[in-house]
């Protein structure tokens, strides 16, 4: 668990999301609109009946990443609060993987940033799924996370 | 100088193992320590145009130079969500 400046709200937990309480902490009476994002375990991959997923991360940056995007809507919509929470473990059909709640005054900027989280996690958050299927299991396909550009501060002149 | 090295998703299987401690030469970047392990594990080599880096987790190219105590990760394309 994690508070950033904006009181925003980033986990990575290994039981049931609780999304109530990421709603409540994030509803202020300022507020005029929460939007959600619920992502959850779909039964079929390509054509394959899923029998459930394992998801890993690498805690420490896939937190620190998280923080960076809840941070990233502050400056980019009008909006009042962010909290994201991610599942690590087993997850059986049906449950939650993801879930995203952004406040705002008004409904637009709440929408937009929602959208704009889960599209940015789903790129840069270090965090892997792996498909277990009746006949075998695969690490499911994934994006690669965009990399800075080699500076010359770090590849000093010899 | 020691270096800490972690792998996730099909490269830790590859691996055999999350997390390894290597000794580098000094002025060692993130690619010569892939390529240390993708001598040791030659299955590993076929991933490295789709693995990207972390020092220190922060997303790094390939010619960054290691400090010692860094921590570096290859990561695989990331699936959250």
């Amino acid at each position: 668990m994690s508070l950033s400046p904006h009181d925003d709200l980033v986990l990575l937990v290994r039981d049931p999301i609780a999304a109530d309480a990421l709603i409540r902490h994030v509803r202020q009476a300022e507020d005029g609109a929460v939007v959600t994002f619920d992502g959850c375990v779909r039964n079929h991959s390509h054509g394959r009946r899923t029998l459930y997923l394992e998801y890993e991360a690498y805690e420490s940056m896939a937190l620190e990443k998280m923080r960076e995007i809840a941070a990233s809507l502050h400056t980019l919509f009008a909006i009042d609060g962010v909290a994201i929470a991610h599942r690590l473990g087993r997850l059986e059909i049906g449950e939650t993987s993801v879930f995203i709640a952004v406040s705002s005054p008004h409904r637009k900027a709440a929408f937009e940033a929602c959208r704009h989280a889960i599209d940015t996690l789903k790129k840069t958050v270090p965090i892997w799924k792996k498909e277990y299927f009746e006949d075998g299991a695969v690490w499911a396909d994934g994006e690669l996370p965009p990399v800075p550009a080699a500076t010359p501060a770090a590849k000093p002149a010899s | 100088m020691q270096t800490r090295v972690l792998f996730f998703g099909k490269l830790k299987e590859i691996i055999g193992g999350a997390e390894q401690s290597v000794d580098l030469r000094s002025g060692a970047t993130i690619a010569d320590l892939f390529d240390r392990f993708a001598h040791e594990a030659p299955a590993l080599a076929s991933f490295r145009s789709s693995v990207v880096a972390s020092r220190n987790q922060e997303f790094a190219p390939w010619t960054t130079v290691l400090e010692p105590g860094d921590e570096v990760a290859f990561l695989p394309p990331v699936s959250g969500g």
